[in-house]
């Protein structure tokens, strides 16, 4: 038994955890390839504020497209919604008002990492100390997911977070995609593109956390294609579209009246499952992720149909009850 | 070395601390050797330690101002506050006797008014309140319980004795930050809880949730009890997601609820509709229901009060309660008790001027400078003439105030609150204390091993109220050596 308040709440507190750790993951990996690649690539720190389709938000608010306002909009701006500081902020919401169906520590453990950023935003402004703030918020975020899934059952509560969390991993491992894509397509300086494509890809996997089990599952050395492959469609990688997808399906399959969310999830497995070859850097694969992120969005539209905010004939829902 | 208390100035009145002399108490002689092995600096170590558990458990309240409603962090002092647990025997049972007889007293008003009739309330005292509600007319309810949370304040005057000071019986809260207390309490100070004993009180949401199941009307084997609250902008929240989390049932929200065409209340799931039995209901009567009260309330349920009426659905505190609750009937209060349980009241009232009655009012408008005076029905300590404090101004606003309605007002004589050593920037000081106990009434009948103990910060200060610049302590009740 689950109010479907509770249950909106619990999917969109997952999915803001899982957000903040990605944001976070993102700044940190763009910063180390800024470090890395040659200046005559071009990757700039704009490149942040596209990929997080911000750029809107950005160009009314900021002029100069430097480090410092790119970072800033992404991580402290408070009042860009879908900064770090504001998802962290509505995690903590949501916990805040979800807390009689969480362990009392999923409170303690948000209201912590929100606090301490919010009391060293400065941070963020200085290189150095941004990293280190960072990677304290992504182990802050591991804590949270980890505690949940040490310490729940596996009721209707957990399974909206989870499925809040693999919406929310899905669309960003779709987008981090788009991020190496977006590198390969340089067209000038093809040879630059050569040389350090593997330290992208490299990074890419990194940020994410996943490089070793990339190495383990994949022997050829590294390229945006098999990447590619790897993120997509893995059935054993818990960051590939295909197995959130897979495990979105198993969840929806035990969730009451599910019927509209399964088959929207389906098909996004049936695009996952086309499995199309397709080069780093085409256009065709930034076409094919945009095709997946809106099978992603159409299944979040399907769980606010069935769950979130259903049409309730209440007359004769209750004779069922009854 | 300086310790906490060894230049501690016990001030004018009552220190329920240490005496005069500077000896301790009965009741806190474990507490002072206890505080006299650590030297203030230790103690105020520990204060920031306290501090430092409450932000990590973002325990906190809400304050409305003008520039917009801010979230703080609940304000604690460290040194806590000790009552003995013979004398607390003794007020428990003034506290239940109390909330008895005023439960007796709502059913009877709703139903055959035996007490107007008998003359011993005027009638037109409970037709003049607003919080008296036609609407629950003819209503019996099981146990009587009608205030079945009850959150009385008490006080101690000049010569340490117990009197309640207000009958909190619409929607009382504070009883979270209690238990919070306790809990911070138990990890800054371990020591203490070690060599002294000090009765337990976090059975408090097992106590609330037996007696929320125990007032519900039908006789479903389980019944589903869900916590209703107005929602996260509302000040007291934070308690209410607390008791919902400590008692294992779902917090909802007025929208989470609806009321079907068979009268009963259900609850909007995941997968359809639930039947709710119980709503231990944090909203005021006033917004429960806009088909019966307020028509341009959000918060409430459409609906609930006929599902009430029908009694397919137990709400507590009942609707309607109110008329129990209003500083003109607390000054009947002892002879309410006499007249329901023929019995002698335990715990006195503080002596109360009627502004309505002519020669109390009088007497009030001659001696302003000397009295409290209360607006009949406000709480949070708004609205409030200290007469001793006040300024000449505020004292002639107050007699304008009273001579254009009187029914709105009383007086009491300015008490000389107790005071407990607490923790202020230049060292360990006295300051005036009050005491929230909570008190339920289901099948049967439980008071709280303490309660919320609630204190001025500023010095000389008989505002106690978080939302005024009060703090809060932890309230012992200790058992004596070899007792």
């Amino acid at each position: 038994m689950l109010l479907s308040r509770v249950a909106e709440r619990l999917y969109w507190l997952a999915r803001y955890i899982e957000r903040v750790e990605n944001t976070a993951r993102l700044s940190k990996i763009h910063s180390q390839l800024m470090f890395d690649l040659p200046k005559s690539v071009k990757l700039n720190w704009y490149t942040l504020v596209e990929i997080t389709s911000n750029e809107d938000y950005f160009d009314e608010h900021y002029d100069a497209r430097t480090e410092k306002n790119c970072m800033w909009m992404l991580l402290g701006d408070r009042n860009n919604s879908a900064s770090l500081i504001s998802s962290l902020w509505w995690a903590r919401e949501n916990i805040r008002t979800t807390r009689d169906s969480l362990p009392r520590e999923a409170w303690v453990y948000i209201n912590e990492i929100y606090l301490y950023v919010k009391d060293n935003l400065d941070d963020l402004q200085v290189r150095s100390r941004r990293n280190a703030l960072l990677e304290k918020v992504i182990r802050a975020c591991q804590a949270i997911s980890g505690m949940l899934m040490g310490t729940m059952s596996d009721n209707a509560a957990f399974r909206f977070l989870m499925m809040g969390q693999l919406i929310e991993r899905a669309d960003m491992t779709s987008r981090i995609l788009d991020v190496g894509g977006y590198f390969a397509a340089q067209e000038y300086n093809p040879e630059e593109v050569e040389q350090y494509g593997s330290i992208l890809w490299a990074n890419i996997l990194k940020s994410i956390g996943i490089y070793f089990m990339y190495r383990q599952a994949v022997q050829i050395e590294i390229n945006g294609n098999s990447v590619i492959e790897f993120l997509v469609y893995d059935d054993k990688q818990f960051r590939s579209i295909k197995y959130c997808a897979d495990k979105m399906h198993e969840l929806a399959n035990i969730l009451p009246n599910s019927r509209e969310v399964l088959k929207v999830i389906r098909q996004l497995q049936d695009l996952i499952d086309q499995t199309p070859e397709m080069e780093a850097g085409s256009t065709s694969l930034h076409d094919y992720l945009d095709a997946l992120q809106l099978e992603i969005s159409a299944i979040h539209n399907a769980c606010y149909r069935t769950w979130f905010y259903p049409e309730v004939e209440a007359v004769s829902g209750m004779q069922s009850v009854q | 070395m300086r310790t906490a208390l060894n230049e501690y100035k016990v001030g004018t009145g009552y220190d329920e601390v240490l005496s005069n002399s500077g000896q301790p108490t009965a009741a806190a002689s474990e507490l002072v050797s206890h505080l006299n092995t650590l030297s203030l600096s230790e103690v105020k170590e520990l204060q920031k330690n306290a501090e430092a558990t409450i932000a990590q458990l973002g325990i906190s309240f809400t304050v409305y101002s003008d520039e917009g409603n801010i979230d703080r962090l609940w304000p604690f002092d460290l040194l806590p506050r000790v009552i003995d647990e013979e004398e607390w025997k003794q007020v428990s049972e003034g506290l239940k006797q109390r909330l008895k007889a005023l439960n007796l007293f709502i059913e009877d008003i709703y139903n055959d008014q035996e007490i107007l009739k008998a003359g011993i309330v005027p009638s037109e005292i409970i037709l003049s309140s607003k919080d008296y509600r036609p609407e629950c007319a003819g209503m019996k309810l099981k146990h009587h319980s009608w205030a079945c949370i009850c959150g009385t304040d008490l006080v101690r005057d000049g010569s340490g004795n117990f009197y309640v000071l207000e009958d909190n019986l619409r929607v009382p809260s504070g009883v979270s930050y209690m238990l919070e207390n306790r809990a911070v309490m138990k990890s800054v100070m371990p020591d203490a809880f070690r060599d002294i004993s000090i009765l337990p009180m976090n059975q408090y949401p097992y106590e609330l949730l037996s007696m929320l199941r125990s007032i519900c009307p039908t006789d479903t084997p389980q019944p589903e009890v869900v916590v209703l609250t107005p929602g996260i902008f509302n000040s007291a929240y934070y308690e209410h997601a607390f008791l919902a989390h400590e008692m294992g049932v779902e917090l909802v929200e007025g929208g989470d609820l609806v009321v079907g065409d068979d009268d009963c209340v259900y609850m909007r799931n995941i997968d359809g509709l639930q039947k709710v039995d119980v709503i231990y209901r944090r909203i005021d009567d006033a917004f429960i229901d806009p088909d019966a009260f307020n028509p341009d309330s959000v918060l409430g349920i459409p609906g609930l009060i006929r599902a009430w009426k029908a009694g397919n659905v137990g709400i507590a505190n009942a609707p309607g309660c109110g008329v129990a609750d209003d500083k003109v009937l607390y000054a009947y209060v002892p002879d309410i008790i006499r007249f329901y349980l023929n019995e002698e009241p335990l715990l006195p009232n503080v002596p109360t001027y009627l502004c309505s009655r002519e020669e109390d009012r009088e007497y009030v408008l001659a001696h302003l400078e000397e009295l409290v005076v209360k607006p009949a029905n406000e709480s949070g300590g708004y609205g409030l003439l200290i007469g001793p404090k006040a300024s000449q101004e505020e004292i002639e606003q107050f007699r304008q105030l009273i001579k254009d309605n009187p029914r709105n007002y009383v007086a009491q004589p300015t008490l000389c609150l107790s005071t407990v050593p607490t923790l202020c920037d230049e060292g360990v000081e006295p300051r005036h204390v009050d005491l929230r106990p909570f008190i339920l009434q289901g099948s049967k009948s439980y008071v709280t091993a303490g309660g919320l103990t609630r204190v001025a910060l500023v010095r000389g200060s008989l505002v106690v109220n978080s939302s005024q610049g009060g703090g809060s302590k932890d309230t012992w009740i200790v058992k004596k050596e070899g007792a």
